[in-house]
């Protein structure tokens, strides 16, 4: 599906793993340190039964409560060394594991940053948001409770085995007799379980994919009176769950009961063959029958709980593959940044001018022309207006001019005084210094107003006269001071600003960053009255001292510009000043006449039906 | 809590049988669970003699024991079955439910409630509610049973020794319910710091073409590991209590079977007490504080289930805010339909968003609806549809005031293609007729298995309303044709295809009215010219039914030409009315955008 992030062909995990281990790296001694603890905790534990085997066998026959107190104190001792041992293992694998978890978050977040836009159009950010979290959060639950416990339970079970083998080679085959049975039955049990599982997890997202298309179209829904059939569908789906379910957790059950009555039956066992021996005074003693109940009560626990933690790290490593299909994504290409070296600007000096030749773009390599042969020159200092209907390509040509789509054809050339750039050439990075592109619905971020100018750029945000001045010089001052100043928090997508408040914000980064070239998509939304004399003013202070592509849509911007580009259908239908332009009578002067408000609501309708007719 | 408690159980009484089998069987496994250990001690006290009888006896016990370990697994079993799967019954009614009162809310509601939240309450919040029902039930019965009985079979062995080891298990529970709690609240911390470091990736994702056009990567990423750091510092302290609190507990029952080592030994020294009784003893506290440490972490399944209980019953009891139904409507043939004195002012809003709209349309007649953006036409589309609800007294249809009359009759009389078109996941042909989606030919696994896809009767309506909609040569192109899965999952239609397609799920709706909301706006002219033949050919062949009264909305006149009367809003007021002949000779807004329009073709 092309809404999923290309995913490679499955790896094996020794190369998922090395390749973790990369990030894991720099958190290695808390990794190591956790790892030297598990043989000390598997020691202790196993110690723990042998001193109850040498109470019973020797100190109480002989009546020796000084030796009995001696042993007693021993195995407390040995339980605390234990309890140390395995709180420090616990706690240093952890923190090495989160740190490592960490760290991939980080680096899955700036590289998602760096994509080109063209990923963006292709992967839904919901998608996008879940590898940077869900699957992420993923990787840490299997690392906390997947790989390192698994490690401790096999070095566990290992250690007690050996430690019965070495008390008791005969009396410990009969016991794992059983062995055989209990393999047999993880497996079986744990390959069903984890089918039925795929099945459920299918059946639930089938579910819920479900859910959320019939809410999202609801509507539609209640207009068609579809309810009771999509009810219908809904309780098939869930049937589906619920039938798996019900199977997984019959085989759950008794997995778990089998492993409890196992543990009891092999006690069972041992007493059977071990009665001759302990009653004849033979090699098998009553302090180790002690001892194995012991160990084998302690066998069978993490047993059962193997297949579970198998699956739990193959989903883990689902997520891994995820999140290095989306890390191998190719991202924007950057500037070489050398340590020290001045990074040398291909654009210094330019004015503004461009030359366009013949632009072609097309979206996608087997997609539609949106620019179809596009040529026209901004001289420094030009204020161009570009208008058109919605998909004449005006948005595009901005993209484009702003490098954040790529691969176009024919020439963008930028008069530098060293010569002409081509536009293809310029590290997007680099461009952005000089081109700056306002989108029109103004992004703001839950953060103060400061930051919502400075966006963090470290030349702004430390000169506090810099966004006074720049919120001054789109005379966003007074409304900014009357809401708090420049601490004022702006809130989640600026809820705390009106429209219009939230694009003089957006023209004060412009102010504050003087861009040579300033290409402006107009917002269509009309804002509030007291505002909308505001906007205009700024937007016309900020047409002045550089060169403006603006896509406008309100007449009163479109007479500021020294010339306008009429575009219908990706190509130039009229260019000129606006009087010539009326005077001719043509698809301007007509547009102008409609009020040029073209762009309307549902003409993008996509999915959310939910949102097309809100107040 | 009461009320809580109330609407579970009335959940729950359909599976009381299984729960009183489930109970049984539980009392039946704690019995066997603790007899075991008590077995072992009597076997162990036997060894300690010597002689074929102690070894007939011994054996006598072993074999006790291995019948006792099957019953175990039996009762076991059927314990957790009977509680577990009534939880999973409980969750997919409460789903279904759910689902069926989502589907009763309407509009003004998901305008209120985005549809993740919603998801959200249906999907995660059953599912702790099925824990408390399923798995926490279990446990809570679980340990009430068990405690009991572990320490009544300790007590009757040696009631000093139990004395004595209960010590230092009874410090350690106390110390883990209070850890527990510490545990959670921290759980509780890091799912919030979760969601708000989530929130912080998704607004910069959203965001991400301000950050790049204004170079503020850097100072994202900041912002980014802001939360980020704190959220790994909140983890390492879980992992800290994770390492040194949870554990206290088992290793105080470990102190416990030293204490049990130490002065038990004493006590079978002194004669005082049986050799197996020590094995017994220790096997009985390991058991024990087993479930002490599943109870600090069931209470705390109980919390997290009554809370998630309480927002689906909250969810379950919204008031679907309809006006009661006071008069019948059965409308059969094309009605005639009044508009009077219509205002309507959206919720949270001062401006009205229309003003004092009267019409009439007689019926088989069509009424076009003329007006710029953000004039009011979809409102007043939504009113007369019943997407909002509009005020008593201001449309009638065929004399029956809209909102007295039930809303399912309404819808039922009418046939709505609204602005926005909205296709299902599934294939073309379903998402027309809106036939129930056929399981069979839907599933991929059926496909692949072999399995012959069911075959659709020949349909000769579908096959005419698809010429009318010129969806004809769109279907060609597609691979499967009609059977082709469109939407969000599936092939993804052009603007204008997905709104053809939405016109022909209403032409084959087939309805005494049919209203049209703007849905020609994505159409090239030619293929508008032939869609408003198309729509005026539905009543001039009249074959079987009447023409519909019908409703189109559109900003472009050539739309309107041939309807019978055009209401023209703006800002929305009617600014205009009459024909489109009517319209043009008044040379207002209509005559003017008319112009405007004919030239540019």
């Amino acid at each position: 599906m092309s809404a999923q992030p290309r995913v490679p062909k499955p790896t094996s995990s020794w190369s998922l793993l090395r390749r973790f281990w990369g990030f894991a790296h720099p958190h290695r001694r808390w990794i190591w340190f956790g790892l030297t603890m598990i043989p000390l905790v598997a020691g202790l534990s196993t110690l723990r039964p042998l001193l109850l085997k040498e109470a019973i066998d020797t100190a109480i026959p002989q009546s020796d409560p000084l030796g009995l107190r001696v042993l007693g104190l021993i195995f407390m001792v040995a339980v605390v060394a234990e309890f140390l041992c395995s709180a420090v293992q616990v706690y240093a694998l952890q923190r090495g594991g989160s740190s490592t978890i960490s760290d991939v978050r980080r680096t899955v977040f700036s590289h998602v940053l760096r994509l080109p836009a063209r990923f963006y159009d292709n992967n839904a950010i919901g998608g996008l948001l879940s590898r940077t979290t869900s699957d992420v959060e993923a990787l840490s639950e299997t690392l906390a409770f997947g790989v390192f416990t698994i490690l401790t339970d096999v070095v566990m079970i290992v250690s007690i085995v050996v430690a019965m083998f070495v008390l008791d080679a005969k009396l410990t085959l009969v016991t794992l007799t059983v062995t055989p049975v209990l393999y047999v039955l993880v497996r079986y049990f744990g390959a069903a379980l984890r089918r039925l599982q795929l099945e459920m997890r299918k059946a639930q997202a089938a579910q819920t994919g479900f859910l959320a298309e019939q809410l999202s179209g609801v509507t539609v829904v209640q207009l068609f009176g579809r309810e009771p059939a999509a009810l219908r569908e809904y309780e098939r789906l869930g049937q589906r769950n619920l039938d798996a379910t019900k199977h997984a957790n019959i085989l759950d059950a008794l997995l778990f009961a089998v492993m409890d009555g196992i543990s009891a039956f092999t006690i069972a066992l041992m007493i059977y063959f071990a009665a001759p021996s302990v009653t004849s005074g033979g090699a098998i003693t009553l302090g180790l029958l002690f001892a194995f109940v012991d160990y084998l009560q302690r066998v069978f626990g993490p047993i059962k709980e193997f297949s579970g933690k198998l699956a739990t790290i193959q989903r883990a490593s689902a997520s891994l593959e995820r999140i290095y299909g989306l890390l191998d994504e190719p991202g924007e290409p950057a500037g070489t940044k050398a340590a020290g070296e001045a990074v040398i600007d291909p654009l210094h000096g330019w004015r503004g001018g461009i030359r366009i030749r013949d632009l072609k773009f097309r979206y996608k390599d087997d997609g539609p022309e949106v620019l179809r042969g596009i040529s026209f020159d901004v001289a420094p200092g030009e204020v161009i207006a570009v208008v058109g209907r919605t998909g004449s390509g005006k948005s595009s040509l901005g993209r484009v001019l702003t490098s954040f789509y790529d691969g176009y054809r024919g020439s963008i050339a930028l008069a530098t005084p060293t010569g002409e750039v081509e536009l293809s050439s310029v590290v997007p990075e680099q461009l952005r210094r000089h081109v700056l592109m306002v989108q029109q619905d103004v992004f703001l971020f839950d953060e103060n107003v400061a930051f919502n100018v400075s966006l963090g750029d470290p030349a702004i945000a430390g000169d506090r006269s810099r966004i006074e001045r720049a919120l001054a010089v789109v005379q966003a001052d007074q409304v900014i001071a009357e809401r708090g100043g420049l601490e004022f928090m702006v809130g989640e997508r600026g809820a705390n600003l009106s429209s219009g408040e939230a694009q003089l914000l957006a023209f004060a980064r412009v102010a504050a960053r003087e861009p040579t070239l300033l290409i402006l998509d107009e917002a269509t939304a009309s804002v509030d009255s007291l505002t909308e004399q505001k906007v205009q003013r700024a937007i016309e202070t900020l047409l002045h001292g550089r060169s403006v592509i603006v896509i406008a849509h309100r007449l009163s911007t479109i007479r500021r510009a020294d010339r306008i580009v009429v575009l219908r259908q990706g190509e130039i239908a009229e260019i000129g000043p606006h009087d010539e332009l009326m005077a001719k009578g043509g698809v301007y002067a007509e547009m102008v006449a409609m009020g040029l408000e073209e762009d309307g609501a549902g003409v993008n309708a996509g999915a959310t039906s939910v949102e097309a007719a809100g107040p | 809590m009461n009320a809580t408690l109330r609407f579970l159980a009335g959940y729950a009484r359909r599976n009381l049988g299984q729960y009183m089998l489930g109970l049984a069987a539980l009392l039946a496994t704690n019995y066997a669970v603790v007899r075991i250990p008590a077995l072992l001690g009597e076997a162990l006290n036997i060894l300690e003699g010597s002689g074929a009888a102690v070894l007939a006896e011994s054996r006598g016990i072993a074999i006790e024991l291995m019948v006792l370990a099957v019953v175990v697994i039996a009762v076991r079993t059927l314990s957790r079955v009977f509680f577990f799967n009534p939880g999973r019954e409980i969750e997919y009614r409460l789903g279904v439910d759910l689902f069926e009162r989502l589907l009763g809310l309407q509009r003004p509601y998901f305008n209120r409630h985005k549809v993740g939240e919603l998801i959200s309450i249906a999907s995660n919040d059953t599912t702790s509610v099925r824990l408390l029902v399923g798995f926490a039930g279990l446990q809570v019965i679980n340990v009430a049973v068990a405690i009991p009985m572990h320490l009544w079979q300790m007590a009757s062995t040696d009631l000093a020794l139990t004395a004595w080891c209960l010590g230092p298990v009874v410090i350690g529970a106390a110390y883990m319910r209070w850890t527990v709690k510490r545990f959670f609240a921290m759980i509780r911390d890091g799912m919030q710091q979760l969601a708000r470091l989530s929130d912080r990736v998704l607004e910069s994702y959203a965001g991400v073409g301000t950050i790049r056009s204004h170079a503020a990567e850097v100072a994202t990423i900041r912002r980014f590991d802001e939360r980020n750091e704190s959220y790994l510092a909140l983890q390492l302290r879980v992992s800290a209590i994770r390492a040194f609190g949870m554990p206290v507990l088992a290793f105080s029952g470990l102190i416990g079977a030293g204490v049990v080592l130490w002065a038990g030994g004493n006590r079978v020294i002194a004669k005082e007490l049986g050799i197996g009784d020590l094995a017994a003893f220790t096997a009985l506290l390991v058991s024990l504080v087993g479930i002490l440490t599943s109870l600090a972490w069931v209470l705390a399944a109980v919390g997290r289930g009554m809370i998630a209980t309480d927002r689906v019953a909250e969810l379950m009891h919204t008031p679907d805010d309809l006006p009661p139904v006071k008069s019948a409507l059965a409308v059969v043939q094309a009605p005639r339909i009044e508009i009077r004195g219509l205002s309507f002012t959206y919720e949270g809003t001062d401006t009205p968003a229309i003003e004092g709209i009267h019409a009439e349309i007689a019926p088989g007649k069509t009424l076009g609806i003329f007006g710029k953006t953000g004039s009011g036409k979809t409102t007043l589309v939504n009113l007369l549809t019943r997407v909002y609800t509009p005020p008593v007294g201001t449309v009638f249809i065929d004399g029956v005031d809209i909102v007295e009359a039930g809303l399912a009759e309404v819808r039922e009389a009418m046939a709505v293609v609204p602005q926005a078109p909205f296709l299902f996941s599934s294939r073309l042909r379903d998402n027309i007729t809106l036939q129930e989606a056929n399981p069979r030919a839907r599933s991929k696994v059926a496909a692949t298995a072999g399995v012959e896809p069911v075959r659709d009767e020949p349909d000769p309506r579908l096959d005419a309303v698809l010429a009318s909609a010129c969806l004809n040569d769109d279907i060609a192109q597609l691979a499967q044709g009609l059977d082709t899965i469109v939407g969000e999952r599936g092939v993804m239609l052009s603007g204008g295809q997905r709104q053809r397609a939405a016109l022909a799920r209403a032409i084959y709706r087939n309805r005494p009215i049919l209203v049209l909301d703007d849905v020609l706006a994505a159409v090239d002219q030619g293929t508008e010219a032939r869609l408003v033949e198309a729509i005026r050919g539905l009543r001039s062949d009249g074959a079987a039914t009447s023409a519909p009264t019908t409703i189109i909305v559109s900003h472009r006149t050539s739309v309107l030409e041939h309807v019978d009367e055009i209401i023209v809003l703006d800002h929305g007021k009617m600014v205009e009315r009459g024909t489109h002949a009517q319209l043009l000779r008044a040379g207002g807004v209509y005559a003017e955008t008319h112009r405007h329009q004919e030239g540019a073709t």
